[in-house]
């Protein structure tokens, strides 16, 4: 019998709700020495980082629009970063959200198209199904040729992110084109079939949608059998062939999972903010979706949050070029580094686990 | 139109286009074999051809470039050295950092300096052998009419093929990657030999980062590699981590890219879209071929940690 602290990969004697607090405190930890790094290398280049942080603050979290916006932003990062979570769950890395993101985005648009007579929830419905069969089937090639012929899925999954961008852009710009725009695109959602806006506000039911698969997820994987059992798979395949969970069938079906809820963060962007899929597209989901589920410390639970900040950050680098002059590229750094406290925090928490287990 | 100038000028970009992939995916190659998995590639190129294209813009002087361009290397290679190796946090999170931080600092840094301006360099290098090879159609030009880089390139690869399998430091190299415990009971240092392998692999890669710049286009942007730090791992793997297999992949994908420009110049009707997924379809299938359980080294991605065995076994 394998105690479930070690098989987390946690020290075994720190009981469960110390690790989330601990867990916590690392994650702000981090993010307060990625703003420190941020503030140094503004002070470097000449900026002033007191002026630079204020006006990020007032015009992000200190503003009605600002907030809303960090609220429409979160919503593909967190589906992207469910996306992450449930592969990372069973030990794989799904490298290629952006591929997934844009076929399930494609399937999403030229469904809506097909059903612009149907109504609004066919509308919706429809073209989440396209999304979620389009991002699945661009994780599935990937998950089997792991499983079938032992090729890693890191290098196909980043192949099949390039396979989909050039894809895309051809079916855009060839036999999928709007023949009345001269902007290679699918043909524009009317505004009243998109998804309804929450109130007043930018917010729209995507973020319901978003926090409803985050809540599935959560519910799948720390309440039942299936969830238990991914994440033996994950945690030690060996154990869990031993307990004769079927490893190879839970790795290819978390990985097309990911795929598909990928697809559906496409499918969210087309359906909301964009309208339209149009050609040269390049999500950049990927990589702070994996910032993201780190810094959730891989718990579902931590994503929401996670993805407020991630959004917040996608916010200010859109608000930070005109408000103090600092580029966008700026933020990527912050992501980056983000990735790499984090990385830093886990292996001295690993390190304080050892030695708590070394000590007689 | 003249078939030979064509297939000369195919011939000649893929060999001057391959150099930059070649030089970061052999540096991949030395670091996988060590155990290192980086997918930091990227980020690094990107600091390398940042540093390089500035040194070289500033005082005009593209050896000083490519040199500052493996300096940014070495350095970056440290940085992932001193959290992958001695710190030993998770290979992959660190590579991805590095990644999008070394894109974001290169982006953000050519806004700093270059403002709004897309300055190109004004000089560019010597061709040594021009001319020489004018007697044999396509291949002669294609091969001798090239920068003096893409020599220094090939004579890098050939030195990498001879550190990793002539020489001793390459034999342990390699021991790290396949059985780093077996490498510690002998006495060697398994810390120190991966961290040289880091910062050979950051030197190359930097420096392939630089020859983009600085050889390949004659400018730098933010993003610039486009992928192609990504792409070098994928040769890595295709060229089962030996250099000079290794850079015939990435003189293959050249072609494959080329291919795109040599299509449109024939009346065949495919969109260019449609052609720029062929290198990238390219590698997945040749994957398949080739790469069938591929035996990629046994400690690849695993923080040696000493007393704590063979990783899997927790």
């Amino acid at each position: 019998m394998v105690a479930v602290g070690s098989m987390t990969g946690l020290g075994r004697r720190v009981p469960i709700a110390r690790r989330g607090i601990s867990g916590l405190l690392e994650s702000l930890l981090a993010v307060a020495g990625v703003l420190v790094l941020g503030a140094v290398l503004l002070a470097i280049t000449g900026h002033d980082p007191v002026v630079a942080y204020r006006e990020l603050v007032s015009r992000t979290l200190l503003r009605p629009t600002g907030v809303q916006e960090i609220l429409v932003r979160a919503t593909p990062l967190l589906l992207a970063g469910c996306a992450v979570l449930v592969a990372a769950k069973v030990g794989v890395w799904n490298i290629g959200i952006d591929g997934q993101v844009l076929v399930g985005a494609l399937a999403g648009a030229i469904t809506a198209d097909a059903l612009t007579g149907a109504g609004r929830p066919w509308l919706w419905l429809g073209a989440a199904l396209a999304g979620l069969v389009a991002g699945g089937v661009w994780g599935l090639v990937p998950a089997l040729l792991r499983a079938r012929l032992g090729i890693n899925e890191i290098v196909t999954t980043i192949m099949f992110n390039y396979m989909a961008m050039s894809l895309t852009a051809w079916l855009v710009k060839g036999p999928l084109r709007d023949p009345s725009l001269v902007v290679p695109q699918t043909t524009v959602i009317d505004r009243a079939l998109r998804l309804p806006t929450l109130g007043d506000t930018r917010v729209h039911l995507g973020l319901v949608v978003a926090l409803l698969v985050t809540g599935v997820l959560g519910w799948v994987l720390q309440r039942t059998v299936i969830g238990y059992e991914l994440a033996v798979t994950g945690a030690n395949p060996r154990a869990a062939r031993h307990g004769l969970i079927p490893v190879a069938t839970y790795v290819l079906v978390a990985f097309v999972a990911s795929g598909a809820i990928a697809g559906l963060a496409g499918v969210n962007d087309v359906l909301s903010t964009k309208g339209v899929f149009q050609a040269e597209w390049n999500p950049s989901y990927g990589l702070p979706a994996f910032a993201l589920v780190f810094l959730a410390r891989r718990q579902v639970a931590g994503l929401v949050p996670a993805a407020l900040f991630l959004g917040l950050l996608s916010y200010g680098a859109d608000v930070m070029p005109r408000a103090a002059g600092v580029a966008p590229a700026f933020f990527e750094v912050l992501e980056g580094a983000l990735l790499v406290a984090l990385a830093l925090g886990a292996w001295a928490r690993s390190r304080r686990g050892q030695l708590r287990e070394d000590a007689p | 139109m003249n078939v030979d100038a064509v297939l000369t000028a195919l011939l000649g970009a893929a060999l001057l286009g391959s150099v930059p992939l070649m030089l970061a995916a052999v540096g991949e190659s030395i670091g996988e074999r060590a155990g290192l998995l980086n997918l930091g590639i990227e980020g690094t190129m990107l600091i390398g051809g940042f540093a390089g294209f500035w040194v070289a813009l500033r005082f005009d002087d593209l050896p000083l470039g490519l040199l500052a361009g493996a300096v940014a290397g070495l350095l970056t290679g440290a940085i992932f050295a001193l959290l992958a190796v001695v710190a030993k946090a998770d290979q992959i999170m660190i590579g991805l950092g590095l990644t999008l931080a070394g894109g974001g600092l290169t982006g953000f840094l050519f806004r700093e300096v270059y403002g709004s301006d897309q300055p190109l360099l004004p000089s560019t290098m010597g061709r040594p052998f021009a001319g020489a090879g004018d007697g044999l159609p396509v291949i002669g030009p294609a091969l001798l009419d090239q920068k003096w880089f893409v020599y220094v390139a090939w004579i890098i690869v050939a030195g990498s093929q001879v550190l990793l399998h002539r020489t001793s430091f390459g034999l342990r190299l390699r021991a790290a990657g396949e059985a780093p415990f077996a490498v510690d009971a002998a006495g060697i240092d398994v810390t120190r030999t991966r961290f040289a392998a880091a910062l050979i692999a950051g030197t190359l890669t930097g420096l392939g980062g630089a020859s983009m710049a600085l050889v390949e286009l004659g400018f730098f942007r933010p993003n610039v590699t486009l992928g192609a730090g990504f792409i070098a791992i994928a040769l890595a793997m295709l060229g089962r981590l030996t250099p000079w297999r290794v850079a015939a992949m990435a003189v293959l994908f050249g072609l494959l890219r080329g291919l795109d420009a040599g299509l449109q110049l024939t009346d065949i009707p495919v969109r260019a879209e449609f052609l720029q997924m062929v290198p990238y379809a390219g590698v997945v299938i040749a994957l398949i071929v080739l790469g069938r359980h591929m035996a990629l080294p046994a400690a690849l991605g695993r923080p040696y940690v000493r007393g704590q065995a063979r990783g899997d076994e927790v």
